[in-house]
């Protein structure tokens, strides 16, 4: 493939990747002032997007293989395969999202944020985590799924998906967590 | 033969990585806190383009080591560490891409605050930070990918599990890191 072919190709779709991004830029943006107060925000915001992308797109890539290979059949009801990529995809969730936390817990006491401040924003971490997973699991069957039954290749179309959804989510969740465990 | 679903070997096996990936990503957003007066007082509007010059970079490096991987695998291209044709034309788009994208992150962050009626630094600031960091990101990454994508190769590491998570948790952590220089080299 040509330079020209790769480059024309390619950027209208980064340009849609672009537009959904700055989706998330201004949600950042329009929240500054909780920045501003609470500057460890910052620190939050690249782990939660990337394990949650992470996680959508290595259960992206499972369904794919096995919608190609034919041991997953594009619907909801009595299938193993799906049940099982999602229970480990939830296990792994927990599981990372909970260390990550604890993390987080210690940064924010060790830099001087009192015991019961601290445990709050490393509930909202968690809790904000759990949530984008859920949500992109669900993105990424429906996006698996619709792409299969309409003969596009999932491989070209769930990945794409997956990370532009889960940044502008895991901003999202991010935020509203914090607003309910009242950080 | 039909393969039995292990949940426990898919999360004993993926944990690891997507562990490492999280502490990578961890560090990234130590950056981002530690730029935190830029974007509060010093360049305001300037946190509108990260999310976009983050997915810029894993978009462009994602499509970037596909189709490397395609090659590898179709013989096209040979794993060695050698700048032949093929790795060639794809590392130019690559650079070619994040130059054009970067300049569009920068004038379309612009028109968000504008409309928005969010205080902004001017548009060609706005633009010199993206495309140095685009650019200064674009090139650290893409030669990484290429490296990458050859080890794991031949070494036969999983694509969907090993190399495309760590290189994305990577990716995030160079971008936040070349913004930052970027930033300080404008300002």
């Amino acid at each position: 493939m040509g330079i020209k072919r790769i480059v024309i190709e390619s950027y209208p779709i980064l340009l849609a990747c672009i537009l959904v991004a700055l989706a998330a830029g201004y949600m950042l943006n329009s929240s500054i002032a909780e920045i501003t107060e609470l500057p460890l925000i910052l620190s939050m915001i690249p782990p939660i997007n990337g394990i949650g992308g992470n996680i959508g797109s290595i259960l992206g890539a499972r369904l794919t293989s096995a919608l190609h290979i034919g041991t997953l059949k594009p619907r909801l009801r009595k299938q193993r395969v799906l049940r099982r990529n999602v229970s480990a995809s939830a296990l792994i969730s927990f599981a990372i999202f909970s260390l990550i936390g604890a993390l987080f817990f210690a940064i924010a006491y060790f830099s001087g944020i009192p015991v019961a401040r601290s445990l709050s924003l490393a509930l909202a971490f968690f809790i904000a985590g759990m949530t984008l997973s859920a949500a992109l699991m669900f993105v990424t069957i429906a996006s698996a799924f619709v792409s299969f039954k309409g003969g596009l290749d999932p491989d070209n179309v769930v990945i794409p998906i997956v990370t532009a959804i889960g940044d502008v989510l895991g901003v999202t969740c991010l935020f509203m967590a914090l607003k309910i465990v009242g950080v | 033969m039909t393969r039995e679903v292990n949940i426990r070997a898919i999360v004993v096996q993926g944990l690891p990585i997507l562990l490492l990936c999280a502490l990578i990503e961890l560090g990234a957003g130590r950056v981002f806190e530690g730029m935190q007066e830029y974007f509060t007082t010093i360049l305001p509007g300037l946190i509108v383009m990260v999310p976009p010059l983050l997915g810029l970079r894993g978009n462009i490096n994602g499509a970037l080591a596909s189709r490397l991987g395609t090659g590898l695998n179709s013989g096209l291209i040979k794993p060695r560490l050698a700048m032949s044709t093929e790795i060639k034309v794809n590392l130019a788009s690559s650079l070619i891409l994040s130059l054009i994208a970067s300049a569009t992150i920068g004038v379309f962050a612009f028109g968000v605050n504008v409309l928005t009626g969010a205080p902004t630094i001017g548009v060609l600031e706005l633009m010199a930070i993206a495309v140095l960091a685009g650019f200064l990101s674009a090139l650290i990454l893409a030669f990484l990918t290429v490296l990458v994508a050859i080890l794991s190769y031949a070494r036969g590491w999983d694509p969907d599990n090993v190399t495309s998570p760590t290189m994305a948790s990577i990716g995030d952590f160079v971008t936040i890191a070349c913004i930052y220089l970027a930033v300080l080299l404008v300002v």
